[in-house]
């Protein structure tokens, strides 16, 4: 899919005010208005020579994140502690492309299209889809412990959106050896286990919901896209999801887990009034509705990791992942009693005149004629005495 | 958010719900659970769309984890509801997430790309890992070739493929998502699913199989038999009977 393409990271920053338009031009302005003393607020911040990070955080967390793009450009190298006048050069396009992920990125990357705003020109958006196989294959290389997995796309999509290449490849850089570690090892195992956290934690607010879902046998599947791409690959509009990122860069890796409890605690109506049946509900929550009150979710979200640490929680999803280890050893030693007798029926056919497996039993049954004979000839009982006889006298 | 927002939200779903919550319908309705499996980006998504939806999706886009589909197809007069379990081709997603979809399943659909050999190459790896999580091997299980309106780009020809199918006992389908076309025909490759799922075992809980209908054993066995009596022929017939086989490719 290379295509040359002049768009390059400063050209970035000029196609941005539009993507923002795009995607909410009737709320921007209202949008900014509402924020206008935040906005002021955080360019202080960071106009003072020695960046004030924490304070920094606290714009992340609290209503309206960075609020614009712009500031956004600015603050999340800070946060992230980058420095974006020495940024590793891009290496050479054979290294990129020769390692063991490229093809899979390329194919993800190919089918990205829904990430990038409505409208936008097809060649700009060639040229980005270019930068951001770079930008994802530039870490990969990086770091041979790294693995590629389905939505590191989406997240990365989200950053060279707002920043550009070279920044957005310094922040994802970073943040896979922290945030998104635990997504990047060779298998999901440890992914599986995060998603072990939301349970314990609607439990703990509403025990009901909680024994409802674990009845319907849902599981965790459901938000597993929502964790891996920091929310990217579900939320509509990108200025929902660059707010959420605001969100979690600012606080623990744990954090998007967090944001699954809330969620799922915001829909317990609409999840009661259902069926208790696992297919049900894996429809009905895996589609985030598109009205969603982020700001007031992620309170909700920062309310519970306050109330209900990961260390407190982390007792509860080891519990939980032991139960579902030992559900699956039960499921597979039914399986083995019920595949036991299916298995010895494999022979039984070879004893049928139907017509299958004509060489196979011409086989069976030449070589068992063959067998039985020679057997019965050389324990024909007068020669087996004689020989005996004769040998041992 | 205002509570008339909410409801208006939830209206499509109601209206979705109302058509099943009838509880005379539900006791004679019968769900079947099918899974789709195969390498990234065969198209795996795009067919279930497709006989799901209706029609191509615009924008396609890497699945991650499971999506679910489903759609109610009428059988011989009687109402089943097909529910078509998408899964992530990435092989990290079917060694730990995707094996917990394999549980209860009535159907397999494997997908690969037609103008893709390595897709049609990793197909043993799928099967294995299917007979590794299967409950029952008697299960019906279909091959499918993605994508055949490349003609000048396929890399599998139909003879390969039909002899691996025919190794595993597997019908084999060629069709393509995208071709409007063969729009019927990604309709009547689940709809021979269908068929055959409505003729095997009842899959419902024991107190309502005694509203399953025409319950024979020996079609369970027929995915089995001899290729002749397999494939899609059979299936536009007796799916829709005005239709013939000419969506074949």
């Amino acid at each position: 899919m290379k295509l040359t393409n002049g768009s390059t990271t400063e050209s970035l920053a000029t196609i941005n005010p539009a993507i923002i338009e795009s995607d909410n031009d009737t709320d921007k302005g209202c949008f900014d208005e509402i924020y206008l003393e935040k906005k002021q607020q955080i360019e202080a911040c960071l106009s003072e020579e020695n960046v004030d990070i924490d304070k920094l955080r606290e714009f992340a967390i609290s209503p309206g994140g960075f609020v614009t793009d712009d500031l956004r450009q600015r603050a999340w190298p800070k946060m992230v502690g980058i420095d974006v006048e020495n940024i590793p050069p891009k290496p050479d396009e054979a290294v990129l492309h020769g390692h063991r992920d490229y093809n899979q990125v390329v194919l993800d990357v190919n089918r990205s299209l829904k990430r990038f705003p409505p409208g936008m020109d097809d060649n700009i958006r060639l040229g980005l889809q270019d930068q951001l196989v770079d930008l994802i294959m530039r870490v990969l290389v990086r770091h041979d412990e790294l693995h590629y997995y389905q939505g590191y796309h989406d997240i990365c999509v989200t950053f060279l959106l707002v920043v550009g290449e070279d920044v957005a490849f310094a922040l994802v850089d970073k943040l896979s050896m922290n945030h998104l570690r635990d997504f990047m090892d060779a298998n999901m195992d440890r992914t599986k286990h995060i998603l072990n956290y939301m349970y314990p934690l609607i439990s703990r607010v509403n025990p009901k919901l909680t024994d409802f879902l674990e009845r319907s046998e849902v599981g965790t599947i459901f938000s597993l896209s929502w964790l891996i791409t920091w929310y990217g690959h579900v939320l509509p509009h990108l200025r929902d999801i660059v707010r959420c990122y605001d969100f979690f860069i600012a606080c623990h890796p744990l954090m998007p887990i967090y944001l699954a409890a809330a969620i799922v605690l915001y829909r317990e109506k609409e999840i009661l009034e259902n069926e208790c049946d696992m297919c049900i509900l894996h429809g009905l929550l895996s589609k985030i509705p598109d009205d969603l009150p982020y700001e007031q979710l992620i309170v909700r979200a920062g309310q519970l990791y306050k109330k209900f640490s990961p260390d407190e929680v982390a007792h509860d999803a080891i519990l939980n992942f032991k139960k579902s280890q030992q559900l699956a050893k039960a499921r597979i030693q039914n399986r083995q009693k019920y595949l036991k007798p299916v298995k010895k029926k494999r022979w039984f056919p070879l004893l049928y005149q139907d017509g299958s497996n004509i060489y196979l039993k011409i086989t069976f049954w030449t070589l068992t004629a063959v067998i039985s004979a020679t057997v019965i000839a050389y324990l024909k009982p007068s020669d087996w005495d004689m020989n005996i006889a004769g040998w041992w006298t | 958010m205002t509570t008339e927002q909410k409801t208006e939200v939830r209206k499509p779903e109601k209206e979705f719900e109302s058509s099943v919550t009838v509880l005379e319908k539900q006791t004679q309705r019968r769900i079947f659970k099918i899974i789709v499996i195969g390498d990234s980006n065969v198209g795996k998504t795009c067919l279930t769309y497709r006989f799901c939806c209706g029609k191509f999706p615009d924008k396609t886009e890497a699945t991650i984890g499971v999506d679910f589909r489903e759609k109610m197809v009428e059988v011989d007069s009687e109402n089943l509801k097909l529910q078509l379990w998408d899964t992530a081709g990435q092989e990290r997603f079917r060694k730990s997430m995707v094996q917990h979809y394999y549980r209860n399943v009535h159907a397999v659909v494997f997908v690969f790309d037609v103008t893709k050999m390595s897709s049609f190459e990793n197909m043993p790896g799928w099967i294995e890992e299917c007979d590794r999580h299967n409950l029952n091997k008697e299960i019906p299980r279909i091959f499918v070739g993605n994508k055949c309106d490349m003609t000048d780009k396929i890399a599998v020809n139909t003879n390969l493929a039909q002899k691996f199918a025919d190794s595993h006992n597997m019908p084999l389908f060629e069709t393509s998502a995208k071709d409007d076309e063969k729009a019927n025909h990604v309709d009547a490759i689940f709809m021979t699913l269908a068929h055959k799922l409505k003729n095997s075992k009842p899959m419902m809980p024991l107190h309502l199989s005694q509203y399953g209908t025409g319950y024979q054993n020996n079609d369970i066995v027929n995915i089995n038999d001899s290729p002749e009596r397999r494939g899609l022929r059979r299936a536009t017939q007796d799916a829709d009977g005005n239709k013939d086989g000419n969506c074949a490719c």
